[in-house]
């Protein structure tokens, strides 16, 4: 069992604040909070405060909604809490921090996939016409 | 049996509210709003016109509003329960009496009349690189408790990459997800169908109606203003100013027609009623709002008061001035002894009701009611 107090960090050894999402919902509907918790802790378990919610089905307006305490992230980035990397992008898309570089390269990826395949649709439609 | 009637209808509000399906608890409740200041709006001949938010026009306009505490605090649909009767000395009836006539006040207190927003466009950030990145949009509030909702951030991110911020219906709808307030919708309830309004309109239901309106929208939105004018013209077609008065809504309804310059409606109903200091504020306010029109110029330079003040108006400025004019000779000829007296000052509304806790805008926090 390992040792730990709230406030002071020396005495959880070598553990540190992360901002990271924990899963919840229910099967094939998956909703995240957004929570600051020591990294050791299981991903659903205790944490330390929840600093925000993300839903990543889009609703009947076709949004995604997420929620930021941007006070309490202000203040736990402060503590020297690290974001993981979707917590990142997330903030980074909300202009709280800059732009995520793998949100960039994603967007990139994502756009050559599209062309390639619609290159690649009309080829077969080309052949379709030819036969 | 009357002393015991009203004093029943006092214990009944002044108990907690009861728990009911339909919205009239949350009605209730959240049919409450302070008032506050709206901003300043010189004409173009440098004179300052009234604006609703003056002490003045809210003395006016709580005086002709009347305090019927048979109307106030008549029944709300809740659970039935028995009444609660109680024996009283005649001083102790007073006092209840008394707080019934503040509790009634606070009841009366007017909803905001302010003018309509202008629809949001501010974009934040336009990243074209990030084009193509997903195909729904992400909206993100901020959910520190402390901000009030005006002043809160909520930034879209659309599909093509441009940041900017919500509009206000967005706004709305999300500040309602995430602060949910009692009564209101995420989607504006049917009831709020131009045939829908109607239809409570035929039934003399606009109190229902305008109190709803007050819970579901801001008091800037474009469908509250909507409702609202509706509900106003239609009363002002029927000349039904009774359905409204002695409630919370009798002073917008004024406001609106003396803005439009259609009192002549209005003043007949009151000179009918034998509600002459009303039809006297009336004239007041008028001369207050239009300061630059005929009839506040003469009544400014003759100095008049009382019944001469109806003379110049119904000279000057109505339709009906025959009707006016006539009401008046029966006044005079009957010899009764009409009291002009000055207006007292009530504690109603004062400049510290004005004062707001939160925000540039001066727009109060509605989440503390």
């Amino acid at each position: 069992m390992v040792h730990l107090s709230s406030l002071l960090l020396k005495k959880y050894h070598g553990g540190h604040v992360v901002i990271r999402m924990a899963l919840g919902g229910a099967t094939n509907r998956p909703f995240y909070r957004i929570v600051a918790a020591y990294n050791k802790r299981s991903r659903d378990g205790k944490c330390i405060e929840q600093l925000g919610s993300y839903d990543p089905l889009p609703n009947i307006y076709n949004e995604k909604l997420v929620g930021f305490n941007y006070d309490r992230i202000k203040y736990w980035m402060g503590c020297g809490a690290h974001p993981t990397k979707p917590v990142a992008k997330l903030l980074g898309l909300a202009g709280f921090f800059p732009l995520h570089p793998m949100t960039v390269t994603e967007a990139e990826r994502r756009r050559k996939a599209a062309l390639t395949e619609s290159k690649a649709e009309s080829e077969d439609q080309e052949e379709q016409g030819a036969e | 049996m009357a002393a015991l009637r009203v004093a029943r209808g006092l214990f009944r509000s002044c108990r907690g509210v009861q728990s009911v399906d339909y919205d009239a608890r949350a009605v209730f409740l959240g049919a409450r709003r302070p008032v506050c200041t709206s901003s300043s709006d010189d004409s173009a001949d440098g004179v300052r016109k009234a604006q609703f938010a003056d002490a003045e026009v809210q003395e006016i306009l709580t005086r002709i509003t009347g305090l019927d505490l048979e109307r106030v605090f008549k029944p709300i649909k809740r659970e039935l329960k028995p009444p609660k009767y109680k024996l009283m000395t005649d001083a102790q009836l007073e006092e209840a009496v008394l707080r019934a006539r503040e509790q009634a006040g606070k009841l009366l207190k007017m909803p905001l009349v302010v003018p309509e927003r202008q629809p949001i466009d501010d974009v934040l950030a336009e990243d074209t690189i990030l084009e193509g990145m997903d195909t729904a949009k992400h909206v993100f509030t901020d959910i520190t408790f402390s901000t009030p909702h005006r002043e809160r951030f909520i930034v879209v991110r659309e599909p093509s990459g441009m940041l900017r911020k919500a509009t206000w219906e967005e706004r709305d709808r999300l500040i309602q997800v995430y602060f949910p307030k009692e009564g209101r919708k995420l989607t504006a309830p049917p009831i709020f169908n131009e045939e829908n309004l109607k239809v409570m309109f035929r039934q003399d239901r606009h109190e229902e109606v305008l109190n709803h309106c007050l819970v579901q929208f801001e008091p800037d939105s474009a469908d509250f203003k909507k409702v609202h004018t509706l509900a106003f013209e239609h009363l002002e077609q029927e000349a039904k100013y009774e359905v409204l008065r002695s409630t919370r809504f009798f002073g917008p309804l004024v406001w609106y027609l003396v803005t439009r310059r259609r009192v002549d409606g209005l003043l007949t109903d009151m000179l009918q009623r034998d509600r002459l200091q009303d039809a006297l504020s009336l004239v007041r306010l008028f001369n207050l709002v239009h300061p630059q029109s005929d009839c506040a110029l003469q009544a400014v330079q003759q100095q008049a008061t009382g019944l001469d003040l109806l003379k110049i108006f119904a000279d000057c400025e109505s339709q009906k001035s025959g009707f006016i004019k006539l009401a008046l000779q029966t006044y005079e000829h009957s010899g009764t002894d009409i009291v002009l007296t000055a207006p007292q000052s009530k504690p109603g509304i004062s400049a510290q009701h004005l004062q707001t806790t939160h925000g540039e805008l001066g727009i109060p926090d509605y989440r503390s009611f």
